[in-house]
């Protein structure tokens, strides 16, 4: 599997503010990766210093092995579809359309007029006046219909509605299951997007928290959940990223190894062991790094009251 | 695959640059010319209502388009840039693209000006003996110089207006500031160095002993390729 995106000691820095710190990995190619984070992660500068419009303060970015900054034969393979992308006040639909068409070499006419009739997006009307959903389905369009080997999507659907969104995954999925292309998403809402998602990266506050494929990571965390004591004893070995207790009845969130062995293991301890959703994982991973740092605290008696706010 | 063939064989990444900022032209220069044809028969009206045409009228409408290719290139360099920049189109491609339309776009202004200002001259002022598009002092009886009259002032409005544009791109307000602060620095010290030196008598000999075509192209043209050479650089490192 070849190398589409590969990051080195990335950093990018605001002033004092590190947006991005020492950012490290590498996207394969024809996968579907979701950027995962929290807002202000970081996510968008990332996706920005990948096409090239804006740089980062230190380290090496490659994109198909090139620096992506005004290199043409690289970003005409980069389709970046953000969330406040902005078109001309005078444009019509069809006049971002021509456009997209100009400039993306392996832009798909027929396609694009598939997906404009199912989101039934008016050509001729003034993109300043669609709302907001319709706005972002015209960048669905775009984003879909460039076909670009690494296309990205950030935050894609502001304002869609639930039917909308899912035609946007249903048209994602089967247009990259006949033209397999490097695919980035960003988005916040992690459950719908779980089963498209073959690889994750979760950054927070400007750093990798995770790098792995979702299906390792579903078999890395679980919960346990039964007597408090059996728990402890389960879980001494390996990190908790999270803990509910109910008298003497307690829930766990623990990442780890959990093969056969544990799994046996809980069992005898007459312990459930429940799959977490990705959801979950992200806003445990997340907040276990808030709450100061990810290390195992296998002691700590969470309060579910002095969860911070989200 | 059929349509990276016809991207391959259809005009360059450059050509394609132009096109996308020719989209919705009904709307852009087309508005300009639909200004001053609106402007222009205005005043047809007017100076033909009034009949009595002593001495014959010079009216300045003809400044209109001028300003609206002012503005017109601001509002590209905010717009249009942004959102090819967004389509992955590299900052040089765009803006050798938006150099070669705003000098092409120049060119056909001028000699469309030229044309109007032929037939203004034929009809005697449109039968009205009304300067519209004449230009006084400035009119040229060489039809080549006249098309160069009327086409630098547009090349040097369109890459002023898109360096100041392309300065808040980068830079943003505090840049737009900084640059105000300059451009008044710029021509406020050396007038008052001129008058502190009492140079205003040799200044204005050398202005009357320049060419009239220097005046009126040549030290234009300087400046708006100075313009154009700064929106270049300013340009390399925008993140809008």
């Amino acid at each position: 599997m070849s190398t589409v995106v590969e990051a080195q000691g990335v950093s990018k820095r605001y002033g004092d503010v590190a947006a991005l710190d020492q950012v490290s990995f590498t996207l394969h190619e024809n996968r579907i990766h979701g950027l995962l984070g929290r807002n202000g992660a970081g996510k968008t500068t990332l996706m920005q210093i990948m096409t090239g419009q804006n740089f980062a303060s230190s380290g090496e970015l490659t994109v198909f092995g090139e620096r992506p900054y005004e290199n043409e034969p690289v970003l005409s393979r980069v389709c970046f579809i953000k969330e406040s992308l902005t078109y001309p006040q005078h444009f019509k639909v069809r006049h971002a359309l021509e456009a997209a068409r100009l400039l993306f070499p392996r832009w798909d006419e027929e396609f694009a007029q598939t997906l404009l009739a199912d989101f039934r997006l008016p050509l001729n009307r003034k993109i300043r006046k669609l709302s907001r959903g319709m706005h972002s389905m015209l960048g669905i369009v775009i984003g879909l219909a460039a076909r670009a080997p690494l296309t990205l999507f950030d935050e894609p659907y502001l304002g869609l509605d639930a039917v909308a969104r899912h035609l946007f995954y249903d048209h994602l999925l089967t247009d990259y299951a006949e033209h397999p292309r490097t695919i980035v998403l960003s988005t916040h809402l992690i459950d719908e997007v779980g089963d498209l998602l073959e690889n994750v990266l979760l950054l927070d506050q400007g750093r990798i928290l995770l790098d792995t494929t979702a299906e390792e990571l579903r078999g890395q965390v679980v919960t346990a959940a039964g007597p408090a004591a059996a728990v402890n004893e389960f879980a001494a070995g390996s990190e908790e990223l999270h803990r509910e207790t109910l008298g003497r009845y307690a829930r766990a969130t623990l990442r780890g190894r959990f093969g056969p062995a544990e799994r046996d293991r809980a069992q005898q301890l007459g312990l459930d062991l429940e799959p977490v959703s990705l959801q979950d994982i992200v806003i445990r991973l997340t907040t276990a790094r808030a709450d100061g740092g990810s290390r195992p605290r296998p002691d700590r008696a969470t309060d579910p009251g002095k969860e911070p706010i989200r | 695959m059929s349509e990276r063939v016809s991207h391959a064989s259809g005009p360059s990444r450059v050509g394609r640059a132009v096109l996308v900022q020719l989209v919705g032209w009904p709307s852009t220069l087309g508005a300009a010319w639909g200004t001053l044809v609106l402007v222009f028969l205005l005043n047809l009206a007017l100076f033909g209502a009034i009949h009595d045409n002593e001495p014959s009228p010079q009216t300045g409408a003809l400044a209109s388009i001028y300003i609206i290719t002012f503005v017109g290139a601001i509002s590209s360099i905010n717009q249009v840039f942004p959102f090819t920049l967004s389509l992955s189109l590299i900052r040089r491609t765009f803006y050798t693209a938006f150099a070669l339309l705003q000098v092409g776009q120049a060119l056909l202004f001028g000699v469309l000006l030229t044309l109007c200002k032929l037939v203004e001259d034929v009809t005697g002022g449109w039968g009205l003996n009304l300067t519209f598009f004449g230009l006084g002092f400035l009119d040229q009886d060489n039809p080549l110089l006249q098309i160069l009259v009327y086409t630098v002032p547009f090349v040097v409005l369109g890459f002023w207006g898109s360096f100041i544009a392309l300065v808040y791109q980068r830079w943003h307000l505090p840049g737009v500031y900084v640059l105000a602060i300059v451009k008044i620095l710029a021509v406020g010290l050396p007038i008052v160095l001129i008058t502190w030196q009492r140079w205003w008598d040799e200044i204005g000999r050398w202005i009357v002993d320049q060419p009239s075509l220097s005046l009126v192209a040549g030290w234009p043209l300087v400046i708006g390729v100075a313009m154009a050479g700064a929106g270049y650089l300013t340009i390399r490192r925008a993140t809008p």
